[in-house]
């Protein structure tokens, strides 16, 4: 890795793309993953995952049990014992918008965690979430307890028993009938084909987990995305977030372009002065000048209104004026008295002469300012109160703050949408982005 | 008349620069005074401010929560600011070795820049996280797991072929002689002598490869040296959550919880590696090759040329972390809100909270005003350490 070489040996180049792979790999890693787990479901989210191709892409588990399509959701967290694994079918609702009965010996095997994870619900709620549930229930409920626990077996609908052991009694929140969660244990001998199981425990002593009947397959969930979008009030906090964005842009180019003219070419007594002291601010940090600043806002009464977040745009910023000075600075001056000679006024020149000869550093300021507003955390933290004026900063955090940060999928779905305009304007300005690394060398 | 026109010029020019001195005075250093005058202030909310003289500053040398907060940002700083730096550093050196795919790596490594800070906190919150978090994925499958390398490089290569060359450790038999062959000068001149022998190629590549095949068994070697119940007992860290310290029993190390925010600050490096390449291509080429007719090494051209060259920018860069790393707020507000155990309550939230959530605008001032002393302390020393080392050419 010889530097600055015009030929590096042949050898070292692959080791150095080889680091700087995995180098690369670290940048973009977190991004793919933020992807990856928007277009997950729920519960793939949950667990860790099993594989790498588990962590980029949700498995989905269909099946077909006595001929009716199943939706299945693997449980590995609320199996009842160590290395339990739960399969929960739900049969999909057919054509005429039913659901389809499962057999009738049906069988409840879930573990009390499952009861703890939804505390309460409706009865609408539970028929919407999982009706075949209700179903089966109630054809235990509906009959005497059929489950005998001298001799520990099941007695289905159908005459045939079935080893099994209770879980525990409980009462149905809606309408207090009693339900029987029962477990309903398999051995490997039994035959398996005439018993349907919502809830299949998959154990290799057990052998019940019929291939015939699970099929996996990748489950690419973009649903989150609109669910998502309305959690954070999308629209709304996008609107407030442009806005801002917007006036922070203007005001930045016109006040900054306008005070690095009159640093640039201007005359007047203590200029170098000013100028000294506008780069020493630059050191100030915003700590330090929150609290004054924001009495100020508030002795105005504008805390709790955009306005704090823009109008000091309008005054300029001392980085920008530094930036746009130096560029100046590097103007021809030959235009500037030629235009002068023909008698323009120094406005005239400022819009005729030096902006359109200025336009990709100009460019630059826009681009800068817009991504430091766009991302702006802290600003609209402190001025911003009602939920009505959050900027997507805000949204996206008070929605991840509500939610105690459960709802990944969500949370990513949320924070692509978010950061998508940024990279896809990178995309589109990659030129500007990388000229002004170039040449200011300085942060964005 | 001439009066007049100077005048008028004068005049122009301060209209010019109106809007800023506005802001000069009212955002920059009206405030930056204010902020002083409060610092010795009592100043309850909706009141106006009484003076109390030093009282602030008296209360912030005896509170043990200012102290834990000046620690966190230092240890912080004292972290993240030279990892972050080398880091960019040597990601800028290997990107400038003229390699195929540069403009690739750069757009790669400037990405994370364009990620809103909300969306990083989350995002990292989630990658953090303990119990399905991506790092505790890849650690659990490097560490915790039976047949921990199986898992991830099958994953990754998904070669179970691979497993047999893998155990051979014969890899490094072959491989340490023919890079020798490859690359070492005297006997490369005698096997090779054309200079890029497609042959020379192959080697060195079934060198690369055997050697990074044969990395693996080393580091397996390495893991089933660990007794079974260590690595049954292995417990990845619960990183934001996780108070202890790292390296565990050193009073003053960060904890994990830092190190979680240590960790996700080098993820916003690349931006600055895309810097400092930026820096190197300016470095003229007739340096190098003076260097190299003075038969100048590798490491010499570094450490003489390159260093040299780039350094009014990493010192720049070196400035502006430190003041950054003094207002690190948004990570942990989000994050952890400065949780465990203040562990990560950085000094800038530490102002916040005192302001706004328990409205003691004067103390918080006197935060405020010490921040800003030791910011300017700190950037003076880079400075003056710098001022041996920091080559500023010709202009």
């Amino acid at each position: 890795m010889s530097i600055g070489d015009r030929k590096t040996p042949w050898h070292l180049r692959t080791i150095v793309h080889l680091v700087l792979l995995c180098g690369g790999a670290f940048f973009v890693l977190p991004l793919v993953w933020m992807v990856a787990t928007s277009l997950k479901p729920l519960d793939q989210t949950l667990q860790r995952p099993e594989s790498l191709r588990s962590v980029l892409l949700a498995t989905g588990y269909t099946a077909t049990i006595d001929g009716n399509d199943c939706d299945v959701t693997r449980e590995r967290e609320i199996a009842l014992e160590p290395n339990d694994v739960l399969y929960i079918v739900r049969p999909k609702p057919t054509a005429d918008g039913s659901v389809p009965f499962l057999a009738g010996e049906l069988t409840l095997t879930f573990g009390p965690d499952l009861w703890r994870k939804i505390p309460s619900f409706t009865e609408a709620e539970l028929a919407q979430m999982n009706a075949p549930v209700t179903a089966a229930v109630k054809v235990l409920a509906d009959k005497a307890n059929p489950y005998d626990p001298a001799a520990g077996v099941l007695h289905l609908a159908s005459g045939r028993s079935v080893p099994a052991s209770i879980v525990r009694e409980v009462r149905r929140p809606a309408d207090g009938a009693p339900l029987w969660l029962v477990r309903q244990w398999i051995p490997a001998d039994t035959d398996t084909k005439g018993v349907s199981s919502p809830f299949v425990k998959v154990d290799r002593a057990w052998g019940i987990l019929r291939a015939d009947e699970l099929r996996t397959g990748p489950k690419i969930i973009p649903q989150n995305y609109p669910v998502a979008l309305r959690r954070v009030h999308f629209a709304r906090s996008l609107a407030n977030t442009l806005l801002v964005c917007l006036m922070c842009v203007g005001g930045t180019i016109v006040s900054s372009v306008i005070v690095a003219y009159g640093f640039a070419f201007l005359e007047f007594p203590g200029r170098n002065t000013l100028f000294g002291l506008t780069l020493a601010t630059i050191m100030v940090p915003f700590v330090v000048t929150m609290i004054p600043v924001y009495l100020m806002w508030r002795s105005v009464g504008w805390v709790g209104t955009f306005k704090p977040l823009w109008v000091g745009t309008w005054l300029g910023s001392a980085f920008f004026i530094f930036l746009l000075r130096q560029f100046f600075l590097g103007l021809p001056k030959d235009l500037l008295d030629a235009a002068r000679i023909d008698g323009c006024s120094e406005l005239e020149i400022l819009w005729n002469v030096v902006v359109p000869l200025s336009k990709p550093v100009i460019a630059m300021v826009a681009l800068f300012t817009f991504l430091g507003a766009w991302k702006d955390f802290m600003g609209p933290l402190i001025y911003l109160s009602h939920p009505k004026q959050f900027t997507l900063s805000l949204s996206l955090q008070s929605f991840a703050s509500q939610h105690g940060g459960t709802p990944w999928h969500l949370l990513m779905a949320a924070s692509t949408v978010f950061s998508l305009p940024l990279i896809v304007l990178f995309f589109f300005a990659m030129k500007t982005f990388m000229r002004s690394v170039a040449t200011t060398g300085i942060k964005g | 008349m001439i009066g007049s026109g100077r005048f008028r010029r004068y005049a122009t020019g301060y209209a010019f620069i109106l809007p800023w001195i506005l802001g000069l005075t009212f955002l920059v250093a009206g405030p930056f005074l204010a902020a002083g005058y409060f610092s010795l202030c009592e100043y309850p909310p909706l009141k106006d401010p009484m003076y109390i003289g030093g009282a602030n500053y008296a209360e912030l040398l005896g509170d043990p929560s200012f102290h834990r907060a000046l620690g966190v940002t230092m240890l912080y700083a004292a972290a993240a600011i030279p990892l972050g730096v080398i880091l960019a550093m040597t990601l800028a050196m290997l990107l400038n070795a003229r390699i195929r795919g540069q403009s690739f790596y750069r757009v790669i490594f400037y990405l994370p820049h364009l990620v809103p800070t909300v969306v990083v906190a989350i995002l990292w919150m989630w990658i953090f996280n303990a119990k399905a978090g991506l790092l505790n994925f890849v650690i659990g499958r490097l560490f915790a797991a039976g047949d921990w390398w199986t898992g991830l490089f099958f994953d990754v290569a998904a070669l179970k072929v691979g497993k047999f060359v893998i155990h051979g450790g014969a890899c490094w038999l072959l491989a340490a002689p023919a890079l020798a062959a490859a690359t070492w000068g005297p006997l490369a001149r005698r096997l090779w002598p054309r200079e890029n022998s497609r042959l020379r190629q192959l080697v060195c590549l079934a060198a690369i490869m055997a050697i990074v095949l044969a990395a693996l068994p080393l580091l397996s070697a390495a893991a089933h040296t660990l007794r079974p119940e260590d690595v049954r007992k292995f417990r990845s860290p619960g990183w934001l959550t996780d108070g202890d310290p790292m390296p565990a029993g050193v009073g003053f190390a960060p904890s994990w919880a830092l190190w979680s925010l240590i960790i996700m600050s080098m993820w916003s490096v690349g931006q600055m590696a895309v810097i400092y390449l930026a820096k190197l291509q300016d470095v003229p080429v007739e340096l190098y090759e003076a260097a190299e007719i003075d038969g100048a090494s590798w490491w010499r051209k570094t450490v003489s040329v390159t260093i040299p060259m780039i350094s009014p920018v990493i010192l720049f860069n070196v400035v502006m972390a430190i003041i950054g790393a003094f207002q690190v707020f948004a990570e942990p507000y989000i994050m952890t809100g400065g949780g465990p155990e203040d562990k990560t309550r950085f000094v800038a939230m530490f102002v916040y909270e005192q302001a706004f959530r328990y409205h003691r605008l004067g103390y918080a001032s006197a935060v405020a005003a010490v921040l800003f002393v030791i910011i300017i302390a700190l950037t003076l020393v880079a400075f003056r350490v710098s001022k041996k080392h920091v080559h500023y050419s010709g202009r």
